[in-house]
């Protein structure tokens, strides 16, 4: 039991290495947080090594702004997480080596004691208060996030994109041949443009497609190849819940801990060192996300939306595949989905709200303003563009092909 | 208050968000709802629950009227009284004159609260007709029957395993009060397309048997929402909404519910904005956001105003008091008041 005020050099000792470097280096600032706020700093600070350029930087950033402040305004920062009473029980766990089961903890702790949204306020405010002091970042290029929807689903009566249009521009008579294409071609060209670590992605619903083969600079993502680490996912779950402990079965909590505690390895996910961080990833993506695991449709909008927050990509090229078909949860846990009869239009469904929070993710980002956004329901002549130099709210029947859009989006 | 008055409520244990319900673009799945029902009820459009979002736990406070403080995936009673136990205990009714019936992760506890205040055996009876089918697939000799997809359970964590049913009647003896044989109910079940609809099939054979008092049903299919396929949430909203017209075609066509029954329909809570960045959207409900606590109600019946609307905010710990107040019985712990429109 220590509090951060005590907090040494010494108290990282089981961090990996870079995350211990972090620490120390951080430790003055570090010891003047409040609790609550110091658990959430280090369950990031713990994966510092497995983090992306992109994250490591946003919290350097913050930690030396707050190690610049004064002291007056660091303490009004500070006074809406300190005036949140803890009680000894959480005082007492390790929040310095397991701050994630902290985090688990203190959450449910929030909520019995009708806390949380004291505590969603005093993150909120905290939030906003950095993005107001922290100048953001300047991106070398808009963002671009391109998105196809509809694999292999026939034609549709469903509306589409209804939720984007306000935003964008409709077009509804888009030559479908060759398109695939176009958008790899624009995804590769990007990466070799604008070179940057994890800067450029492509996240596939089924099997990645050829031409993504080799770009450089393209970081490739699929459902297809982490199946079978889902499915050692549910063995090793399976096994640990159903472990007795005590003469009852283990908790959800021991069981969402456990699960946070997964590596590749466990997962089976081979890899070499440089792309490592790619791995752990993967790990979070499949172990944090609900369904995910099960439904493809799940796995890409999840993966894009934590691609798009801890990542920051220039480019994210996300494409949905069908999901199977709904079954028991029983059933859907046990049998491979590649394998199952298929969903195309509830995958259409699903899919077309992922478009859309895919969206809004990018929209969080710096340089929002000047982001483009498209969405292709592929193989159909129907897309949906958001950029600065289309108008919002319209539809064109324009006969056009996926290039002259894009050329209309820059 | 007539004697022998009536009160159905059926709550959505799986939280629904007004986008896909009441707001403009959800209008298109529930069509029984804005048709049928809206026009004979009173509509109240803001209904805040301001406790613990998880389904067990909330509507444990639902049938509190205290805002309950429990771990949701624990198996234990609410703390406070329940509107059972109000409503047996205030209005001395027989223990076949209240009933649960209810998805079976982890709500067999609802029926009677652990406290203290009441003494055992004041509370509902719990059915929970997964595990009824469950325990008459174990009888019959033709499994693998098909039917698994009826026993579809928690969504909220996918590995979590129900608590065992320790208060449960037994399984038997209560197919046996329903008249229900294994092999009927199996055949039944056979014709029904999801666990709600299992539900509301039992629903029907308790009216028919023992046509309660006060009866409690919780739907949970929408909560397929927390693995993140749209499709699926709106399937279950749809279902739902079918659901809702058919209790009240059940309400309307037996003699003993007719023009004697209230009803009151309202979802625990709702899910997570769009736009709530520590959110997924509709997947969730795990930030507290003002449309994951915000949702509806709906009430109808004899004594209440038909095709009224009203916009003032009520608190989820209001409907104890209230069903308290209209089948007078006192609610001394609930914490909420009153609904004054509905009495």
């Amino acid at each position: 039991l220590i509090a951060p005020a005590e907090l040494r050099a010494e108290s990282f000792v089981r961090y990996p290495p870079q995350a211990r470097s972090f620490a120390v280096a951080n430790l003055p600032v570090l010891q003047r947080m409040p609790l609550i706020l110091i658990a959430l700093i280090l369950r990031q600070a713990i994966q510092y090594d497995w983090c992306f350029p992109a994250e490591r930087g946003q919290l350097s950033r913050q930690l030396d702004l707050m190690g610049r402040m004064d002291v007056a305004l660091f303490d009004a920062l500070m006074a809406p997480f300190s005036a949140i009473q803890l009680s000894s029980e959480l005082r007492a766990l390790d929040w310095v080596n397991q701050p994630q089961h902290f985090s688990e903890q203190l959450t449910a702790y929030l909520w019995s004691q009708h806390q949380i949204d004291r505590y969603h306020e005093a993150a909120e405010g905290y939030q906003q208060s950095l993005q107001k002091t922290l100048a953001e970042k300047p991106v070398v290029t808009p963002r671009w996030t391109l998105v196809t929807v509809g694999q292999g689903a026939p034609k549709t009566e469903l509306p589409m994109f209804r939720r984007l249009l306000p935003h964008a521009t409709l077009f509804t008579n888009v030559d479908p041949a060759g398109g695939l294409e176009v958008l790899l071609a624009e995804i590769g060209s990007r990466a070799r443009q604008y070179s940057l670590e994890y800067g450029h992605w492509y996240i596939e619903g089924g099997e990645p497609h050829a031409d993504s083969n080799g770009v450089p600079g393209l970081t490739v993502m699929s459902y297809a190849s982490l199946v079978p680490a889902t499915k050692r996912e549910f063995t090793l779950l399976n096994q640990f819940a159903n472990r007795t402990d005590g003469g009852g079965k283990v908790g959800v909590e021991a069981v969402s801990s456990y699960v946070a505690g997964l590596n590749p390895d466990d997962l089976g996910l081979k890899g070499t060192s440089a792309d490592e961080v790619l791995r752990h990833f993967e790990v979070n993506v499949l172990t944090q996300g609900a369904g995910c695991q099960i439904y493809s449709t799940t796995f890409v909008q999840w993966a894009s939306r934590e691609c798009l927050h801890r990542a920051q990509p220039l480019t994210l090229f996300a494409r949905f595949a069908t999901r199977q078909k709904s079954a028991p949860m029983e059933q859907l846990l046990a049998r491979d989905p590649l394998q199952q009869p298929q969903d195309p239009e509830g995958s259409l469904t699903d899919a077309d709200m992922g478009a859309y929070y895919t969206w809004i993710n990018q929209s969080r980002l710096a340089g929002a303003e000047q982001s483009r956004f498209l969405v292709w329901f592929e193989g159909h002549s129907v897309v949906c563009a958001v950029s600065p130099t289309l108008p919002r709210g319209t539809t064109s029947m324009a006969s056009a092909n996926m290039q002259q859009v894009l050329e209309w989006m820059r | 208050v007539p004697r022998n008055q009536k009160t159905v409520v059926v709550t959505f244990g799986g939280g629904a968000r007004d986008e896909e319900t009441f707001a403009p673009e959800g209008q298109e799945n529930i069509p029984h709802l804005m048709k049928e029902l809206i026009p004979q009820s009173t509509f109240f459009t803001q209904v805040v629950n301001r406790g613990i979002l998880g389904h067990y736990v909330a509507t444990a406070s639902l049938a509190t009227g205290v805002y309950e403080r429990f771990d949701n995936f624990a198996d234990v009673a609410p703390e406070n009284p329940t509107v059972f136990e109000y409503f047996r205990r205030g209005l001395g009714r027989p223990v076949n004159d209240a009933w649960v019936i209810a998805p079976s992760n982890g709500f067999n506890r609802m029926g009677q609260s652990g406290g203290g205040a009441f003494a055992p055996g004041f509370g509902a009876r719990v059915v929970l007709p997964k595990h009824l089918l469950a325990a008459a697939l174990g009888k019959t000799s033709n499994n693998p029957s098909g039917l698994e997809f009826l026993l579809q359970d928690n969504y909220e964590d996918i590995l979590f395993t129900p608590p065992s049913v320790q208060n449960e009647i037994q399984l038997s003896k209560l197919a046996e009060m329903l008249h229900l044989s294994a092999v009927d109910f199996t055949h039944h079940a056979q014709t029904l397309s999801s666990a709600d609809e299992l539900s509301a099939y039992v629903m029907r054979q308790l009216m028919r048997q023992f046509a309660p008092s006060l009866l409690w049903i919780t739907l949970h299919d929408m909560d397929v929402a927390h693995t993140g396929a749209y499709s699926l949430y709106l399937e279950g909203i749809r279902r739902t909404d079918r659901l809702c017209a058919e209790i009240w075609q059940m309400i309307e066509s037996d003699p003993e519910y007719k023009g004697r029954t209230t009803m009151l329909i309202l979802p625990d809570f709702g899910r997570d904005s769009d736009f709530s960045p520590s959110g997924n959207g509709f997947q969730h409900h795990r930030t507290g956001d003002p449309l994951s606590r915000t949702t509806w109600m709906m009430a109808m019946g004899p004594h209440i105003r038909q095709n009224t609307t009203v916009d003032r905010a009520l608190d989820s710990v209001d409907l104890v008091p209230t069903l308290g107040a209209m089948m007078n019985f006192p609610t001394p712990s609930a914490k909420g008041r009153p609904i004054v429109e509905v009495l």
